[in-house]
């Protein structure tokens, strides 16, 4: 297990390089120039000039990706081109909150869309299946910016129970980590409950009821242990689709986070820290992909590692 | 007097003393839209680092919010007959909030810093030495006379900070927590999330009467709205036009509708038939109705523009406008060869001005209706700004929109770098090739002109050669819309698009 983790860590090292090549010759063919944003409407060419120089802009691009490289091995990210400031700080300030949305709303995720997937899965066709279902659709289908609004103007303007924005105690936290688990909780919900209905008419789900086991007992212990490989599958990959809306969010409930550092620095065409940014987000991706991969043993030990 | 009406009086009383006397304490919340992208003086461009910043360090010259210069910290200054040698006297008794004396070596120190950063070309084109000539005067020696200097004192770039905090930032550093004499200290800046001052309390002026000040970062227009509601925050900036009736009807909340100093307009690439005719030119200013743009599209917020810069400015003298008429518009069109109109395109961005994608629609359905058939194309605002700096042999647009802030309301700011031929893209912002011996004349006379008077007679002349020349399709100038809770009082909204809290106070 432990020498599984090393390769895997290993391996992402390739993963990680493939996406500083990607992102860094995608925010070069973005058109509009650095230079150009970062010394604003009324510059002069000589500035911009100037500006390009400072950068280190006007190099061939192979030396710039080498420099990127070069620092990055001596864990400097570089500067940013708007504020000034070392992308590692620019970045890990404003990665916490993002992290911090995220991982509520997975948890939030996990929980519910598990916990509503298999009461659904336990009464097919019942009333609370149903609604359930049709909330999930709803979810799915609601765009996150139109439903943080809604919840805003519902628990915020009318009814007074939480602060309607920004960045605070764990209070702060409800609207938007519901707002961006919304479509989340809904697919693992659906998921969970189709997988479910497989899992339980398998012979041994019968054969454990033929024995007289308790209805929760085999819910729980005998079809959801065997459901929950494909689950936790999907709730890894919801991750990457949790930090990616959580551009969205953040901007709409004024959240501090990276996404919408990202969104700014594309904006100013910030090179260096929209790469800092997606190599951190690509870094968490990875980690959490490992995490759902050793805990497929802990599901199934039958799974082994070696 | 019964002991009733007596006791009225005495509510009545309290009641007024309650209105008139401002009650100190108390943190104050202003929402609005981005992030400063600095809070070193040499470093700001937006209004909201500007914003900021005014609070913390101050300027040499004030522009107040009838936008009139006022001393700060330069209590008076005078101007040599030749122009050359402007002198300016500095405030006595003001520290800066780290205990460092303001004096003329503390002004020269800041002003010198300014030279070597990259938007002196903008402001002090033609200073070429500071003096300290006693501890509390400073000369500046020009060059050449250089007329707006005095305006160009009130902008941001130039607010003075501590000389002590100067001499100990690192080469290549920005001053990322700026020590001035403002009213207001610096405390914390959560980059995108807020910026929060708190009161000096050895302030030379008056001193504020709120404790803090938090300038709350909220991105989206309808969030900073639900929390003006909510009462999270106290005053915002940008209300969206389409909420502008409920604001007002709603009790508690105030709408308000400041001038900005912002013209939007739409140029021609000058170098570029059929642009090169003034005929066509014209038609085009004929063919949009602007007064229904400015009423339907921005809610009456803003202004037809009667001039290449807005009311507000020094120098602005209106011109006869361009009335709505169609029929004009195509015997124009006929007199200079196109009966049928022609092809051309429109750039425009969005979502950068108010409803400016919106507008760019407008003009295009006026002006299909008189033949022009302008295929719109929107992008994204840098990708924008490289398209727009090239040079002429290379730029391939017909028309394009942009806005034009200016900042320092005077009104070289808001033409030189428009209109004159040496300021033609990549070089300068003149985008549209525009070239006219005649403006070049005038606005470089605006430059070294010495009295007011005098400089007011050229704009006078320069505008309105632009105007005939139909030198843009001249739209509108923007308004600012705006609101804050009734308990918030003593709030000044600034038409350079800030919302300041000097003298503000909290009813509660």
């Amino acid at each position: 297990m432990i020498q599984y983790t090393i390769r895997r860590l290993f391996l992402a090292i390739p993963t990680l390089f493939g996406v500083t090549l990607l992102v860094f010759s995608m925010v070069r063919m973005l058109p509009g120039d650095p230079a150009q944003a970062m010394a604003g409407v009324h510059a002069t060419r000589e500035y911009i000039e100037q500006v390009r120089r400072t950068l280190g802009l006007d190099q061939p691009l192979h030396i710039q990706y080498g420099r990127f490289m070069l620092g990055l091995f001596r864990g400097d990210l570089g500067t940013s081109i708007r504020t000034g400031l070392p992308v590692s700080q620019e970045v890990w300030s404003r990665m916490l909150p993002t992290l911090e949305l995220t991982l509520v709303s997975l948890f939030l995720a996990t929980f519910l869309g598990v916990a509503v997937g298999v009461i659904s899965s336990t009464k097919p066709y019942s009333v609370f299946d149903y609604a359930s279902m049709f909330g999930a659709l709803v979810g799915l289908s609601v765009p996150v910016f139109w439903l943080g609004l809604m919840l805003m103007l519902l628990f915020s303007v009318r009814l007074g129970w939480l602060p309607a924005a920004g960045r605070g105690g764990p209070i702060n936290l409800i609207l938007p980590s519901v707002t961006l688990a919304a479509s989340s909780v809904a697919l693992v919900a659906r998921f969970t409950r189709s997988t479910m209905l497989e899992v339980m008419r398998q012979d041994y789900v019968n054969t454990a009821r033929a024995k007289g086991v308790r209805q929760s007992t085999v819910v729980m212990r005998h079809a959801l242990r065997n459901a929950l490989i494909p689950i936790v599958t999907i709730i890894g990959l919801r991750f990457g689709a949790l930090l990616s809306g959580a551009v969205l969010t953040e901007n709409v409930f004024a959240w501090p986070g990276v996404g919408r550092l990202m969104v700014e620095s594309i904006s100013a065409r910030d090179y260096p820290v929209v790469q800092g940014a997606v190599l951190m987000l690509a870094l968490a991706f990875v980690v959490i992909n490992l995490v759902v991969d050793l805990l497929y043993g802990v599901v199934n030990p039958r799974i082994q590692y070696d | 007097m019964t002991r009733k009406t007596l006791l009225l009086a005495c509510v009545l009383l309290v009641g007024l003393g309650a209105w008139a006397a401002p009650k100190p304490g108390g943190e104050m919340v202003i929402g609005f839209g981005t992030d400063p992208e600095s809070l070193d003086p040499n470093k700001i461009t937006s209004a909201p680092a500007g914003m900021v910043l005014t609070h913390i360090a101050e300027t040499l010259l004030l522009m107040t919010e009838d936008l009139k210069v006022a001393p700060l910290l330069v209590e008076n200054w005078t101007i040599s007959e030749d122009g050359l040698n402007v002198l300016l006297y500095v405030r006595k008794g003001v520290v800066f909030h780290d205990g460092a004396p303001l004096n003329a070596e503390a002004v020269k120190v800041n002003l010198e810093r300014f030279r070597k950063s990259t938007y002196a070309f903008l402001l002090f084109p033609r200073v070429n030495t500071i003096d300290v000539v006693d501890e509390y005067t400073v000369r500046l020696n020009l060059d050449k006379p250089f007329a707006p200097l005095i305006a160009h004192l009130t902008h941001n770039f130039v607010a003075i900070v501590s000389p002590k905090q100067i001499a100990e930032l690192p080469e290549g550093k920005d001053i990322a927590e700026p020590v001035g004499t403002g009213p207001f200290k610096f405390d914390k800046w959560v980059r995108g999330d807020y910026v929060r001052i708190v009161r000096n309390d050895n302030y030379w002026g008056e001193k504020p009467y709120l404790d803090s000040v938090v300038f709350k970062v909220v991105p989206s227009d309808a969030t900073r709205l639900v929390l003006l509601e909510t009462g999270q925050i106290h005053a915002m900036m940008r209300v969206p036009p389409l909420d502008a009736p409920r604001v007002a009807a709603t009790k508690g909340l105030e709408l308000l509708q400041i001038p900005s100093v912002r013209t939007i307009y739409i140029a021609f690439n000058y170098q570029k038939a059929p642009f090169t005719d003034v005929r066509v030119r014209q038609a085009i200013n004929y063919a949009v109705d602007k007064e229904a743009i400015v009423k339907e599209i921005l809610g009456g917020v803003g202004g037809v523009s009667d001039a290449a810069i807005m009311p507000l400015v020094f120098g602005h003298s209106p011109q006869e406008p361009y009335k709505y008429d169609p029929e004009k518009a195509k015997s124009l069109l006929a007199d200079a060869g196109f009966p049928k109109g022609f092809k051309c395109t429109l750039y425009h961005p969005t979502g950068r001005y108010m409803k400016d994608a919106a507008v760019a629609e407008a003009v295009q359905a006026y002006l299909l209706e008189v033949g022009i058939e302008a295929q719109l194309i929107t992008m994204e605002w840098a990708a924008y700004l490289a398209f727009l700096r090239k040079p002429v042999n290379e730029a391939t647009f017909d028309m394009f929109m942009l806005g034009w802030g200016c900042v320092t309301l005077d009104a070289d700011y808001g033409l030189f770098a428009l209109f004159h031929t040496s300021e033609w893209a990549p070089v300068g912002s003149n985008r549209s090739f525009y070239s006219n011996p005649t403006v070049d004349s005038l606005l470089e006379l605006g430059r070294v002109a010495p009295d007011p008077t005098s400089r007011k007679a050229i704009y006078a002349s320069a505008l309105k050669t632009l105007w005939e020349d139909a030198g843009w399709l001249y739209l509108h100038y923007e308004g600012q819309l705006n609101a804050q809770r009734t308990v918030a009082k003593g709030l000044i909204h600034h038409p350079r698009e800030y919302i300041l809290a000097h003298k503000a106070w909290l009813d509660q």
